[in-house]
């Protein structure tokens, strides 16, 4: 009873405890924030690097496979999936108006199928813009409408329209690279970007400054089918327009994927649906009836089915993918769809043993192992601060107790037991930690809110950018707390004060109470 | 001695200080009894071992091992050897059967005046004793506040108090839980006589009013004129046991 008088009153009349008190808000903030940020941060992270690829991919590189539509068709069959889609992938090369030359990935997609599948729609950069982008405080951003310069006027739902279609408004296929690809575009550090490019090399050698829109222009592009055999035949060229520019916040994407319109990409690849047709032994055959050599008359045979590389997956809403289990399992799900499809083209796809089916995490494993690590470097920094601080509270406990000998002696003289005065002082610790941690929790809280205006003002006010968007490929510092792990940082801060108020109030509890009676 | 058994009483008690390797015996074989209701003055020289004393009586402290020198050595309430309780039973005496009161007052700076007094219940009953003895324990500490006329301060902090008003305090704190011996050690020391006078006759009163018993140190041969029996200290033991000087004595 008197510990709960006597721990209240130290509470709030001394200044040692406040500062025990200070060190622990301190550390549950910084440790909370660091934390939430951190993981909301790598959260996004991953949410971007499964944002191009749906759940599941079934791939069977190069030449692909058949009946692609079918086997879509097999799928969404299933509740458990909400759709798939087929795409085409391959490397090629496109040279740029200003002559510059990529390697790229191409994948041929049906924009609308593809963004049923991914978040294609919400990536594409070009779009009709209602607000600002949070740090775009300048409102530079044309996507805002202007009525000056190069984009008076300009139509931008038309824009995604084409993108989503990969369509020409005259009805031919077109092409969405990647935002960061043609370096076209200048990323402003608001993490606005806005078309035109700084000088560079042109093909004469002489340095050309380019002020371009991209999806005004066209880009040409170079594919290698291969035949049955998977060997390369002729490079095939064609010129395609621009529709659209995606930005999905993974640079590697942004840099090196175009996506073209899938039918005009299985063309090029001769993935297309072909006649089958048998030539004869030599080019001429001897016509008896006139004596001559004529040309020999090829015979179609059969029909070659059109093919893609890959069917992309992706769960019904619901249906959870997220952890390695609930992924594995969804996997499964794909994996056992295929099979029965493949018994039932037995000969004509790839076996269910030979063909890939990959889940989004096995397609991001260095990305995940990376975002593994930084979880265990902070809960490393967390330790690490846990054991700073069950330092900080012990050297202030025990100083207190030495400060407050005398009424140790008092409480003993009046009848108090060890015990009964270890408890007031590990109580005492407990009330530190708890309001410390309380205060930490809500400190972190506000922090973690306003993240971003506070990020806001340190750059305005300060010229500090600790977040800096052109770095990061977001606009916002993920602001969400994560109360799981609050309740973990709040329960390690008590314990730490519990922790370091153990000893002194040990030394407390066996004082010698004649001894400390005579304490001056 | 008085005839009616001893409510607290020593046999042959030694208590040697050691620091290092120097060994400092204060007591040497003290021997007293001492009778319920019985006021005790002990006087002697400074550094003679009263407090020391006082503290072994009230359990605060243990005499040294008994050997083959003092072999019979030890201290009795009502009968029962100290040193054959526990830590526990000797936290629960000195909760319920001995009051201390201090030369320097000893009240927790924190804690308001009323809060100082009640603490002592609150040490001796625990939580769940103490909330339902609440109401009677605040009463009973306002009531012996009153009684030292400090009943308009129960709200201060000791810091604002005069030596003496503190000092009463403690007394009211010695007596929260009603014990059986008041142990004072130097309760006047600090103050002016006519304050020192007020608070004799205070105990005096309680004295006569509840039949406590009070062993009480002092250096003031004024204050132990008021005792019924003065014992001194010397050398480490109790050189002279006996009434108190007559004042003519102290003209002398
Ligand atoms: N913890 C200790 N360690 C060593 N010596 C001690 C200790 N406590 C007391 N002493 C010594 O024991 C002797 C008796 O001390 P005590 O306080 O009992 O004297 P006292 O008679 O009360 O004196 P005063 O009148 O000055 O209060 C002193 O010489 C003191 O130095
Ligand atoms: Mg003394």
């Amino acid at each position: 009873m008197y510990q709960a008088l006597l721990t209240r009153k130290y509470l709030t009349t001394k200044i040692m405890p406040l500062l025990a008190i200070a060190a622990v808000t301190l550390s549950v903030a910084t440790v909370l924030v660091t934390w939430s940020v951190m993981g909301g941060f790598l959260n996004t992270l991953l949410t971007s690097g499964r944002s191009m690829i749906g759940d599941v991919s079934i791939y069977w590189p190069n030449v692909g496979f058949p009946y692609y539509d079918e086997l879509c068709e097999r799928l969404e069959k299933d509740p458990r999936i909400k759709a798939a889609c087929p795409i085409i992938e391959s490397f090629g090369v496109i040279a740029l108006p200003d002559d510059q030359v990529h390697g790229v990935m191409v994948k041929g997609i049906d924009g609308t199928r593809f963004a049923r599948v991914t978040d294609y729609e919400r990536t594409l950069w070009w779009r009709p813009l209602d607000r600002p982008m949070p740090k775009d405080t300048d409102r530079v951003d044309p996507r805002l409408g202007t009525d000056k310069g190069y984009f008076a006027g300009e139509d931008w739902a038309a824009r995604l329209e084409a993108g989503l279609t990969l369509t020409e408004p005259d009805g031919s296929a077109a092409a969405v690279p990647g935002i960061e690809l043609s370096g076209w575009n200048i990323r402003l550090p608001s993490g606005v970007y806005i078309p035109g490019a700084p000088q560079r090399p042109g093909r004469d050698g002489k340095a050309r400054g380019i002020n371009l829109f991209l999806p005004d222009g066209e880009i040409t592009l170079h594919l290698m089918p291969l035949d049955k055999t998977g060997r390369g035949v002729e490079m095939v060229t064609r010129t395609v327009p621009v529709a659209n520019e995606f930005h999905s916040g993974i640079y590697e994407a942004d840099s090196q994927v175009v996506f073209v319109r899938f039918d005009l990409v299985q063309r090029m690849l001769n993935m297309d649906e072909a006649e089958r047709i048998e030539r004869p032994e030599s080019p001429f055959v001897f016509n008896p009836k006139t004596g001559r050599l004529e040309e020999a008359h090829t015979e179609v045979i059969g029909v070659d089915p059109a093919r893609a590389t890959t069917v992309l997956v992706r769960a019904a809403d619901g249906v959870p993918v997220h952890s390695e289990e609930d992924i594995e399992a969804f996997r499964g799900v794909c994996e056992s769809i295929y099979a029965e499809f493949a018994a039932d083209h037995a000969g004509e796809v790839p076996g269910s043993g030979s063909i890939l089916v990959r889940s989004w995490r096995d397609m991001n494993r260095t990305m995940i192992s990376a975002v593994e690590k930084e979880t265990g470097l902070v809960l490393f920094v967390f330790g690490l601060v846990c054991f700073t601080t069950v330092f900080l509270v012990l050297a202030i406990f025990w100083s207190m107790v030495s400060e407050k000998t005398k009424d140790i002696g008092i409480l003993r003289a009046l009848g108090g037991s060890t015990a009964g005065i270890t408890w007031l002082w590990l109580r005492y610790g407990g009330a530190v930690g708890a309001v410390g941690s309380g205060l930490g929790l809500l400190a972190a809280w506000i922090v973690v809110r306003n993240i971003n205006e506070i990020h806001q003002w340190l750059g305005d006010n300060l010229g500090l950018v600790i977040w800096d968007p052109s770095v990061y490929y977001f606009f916002k510092i993920p602001s969400d707390m994560d109360w799981q792990k609050a309740v973990v940082v709040v329960a390690a801060g008590v314990g730490t004060c519990l922790f370091g108020a153990a000893l002194p109030a040990l030394r407390a509890g066996l004082m010698d109470p004649v001894r400390a009676l005579r304490f001056e | 001695m008085n005839e009616t058994a001893p409510i607290i009483s020593a046999t042959d008690v030694h208590k040697t200080y050691r620091m290092g390797r120097v060994r400092v015996p204060v007591l040497k074989g003290v021997s007293l009894g001492i009778a319920p209701g019985e006021w005790v003055a002990v006087l002697g020289a400074s550094g003679s071992g009263k407090s020391t004393l006082l503290h072994l009586l009230g359990g605060l402290d243990r005499p040294d091992k008994t050997d083959k020198k003092n072999g019979s050595a030890r201290i009795e309430f009502e009968g029962r050897a100290l040193g054959r309780m526990s830590r526990g039973e000797l936290d629960r005496y000195r909760a319920t059967r001995i009051g201390f009161v201090f030369q320097f007052y000893h009240l927790l700076p924190e804690l308001r005046v009323l809060e100082n007094v009640t603490v002592g219940a609150m040490v001796r009953h625990g939580r769940l004793g103490y909330t339902r003895h609440r109401k009677e324990i605040v009463n009973r500490a306002s009531g012996l506040l009153e009684a030292f006329g400090l009943g308009h301060r129960l709200r201060h902090r000791p810091g604002e108090l005069s030596g003496g008003e503190r000092q009463r305090v403690a007394i009211a704190r010695a007596l929260i839980n009603e014990p059986r011996v008041l142990l004072a050690d130097e309760p006047t020391g600090n103050l002016d006589r006519a304050t020192g006078e007020s608070i004799l006759d205070a105990i005096d009163d309680l004295r006569e009013r509840l039949g406590l018993t009070i062993i009480m140190v002092t250096h003031d041969q004024h204050v132990a004129e008021r005792a019924e029996r003065v014992i001194r200290l010397e050398d480490g033991v109790i050189a002279a046991n006996n009434a108190p000087p007559k004042k003519n004595i102290l003209r002398t």
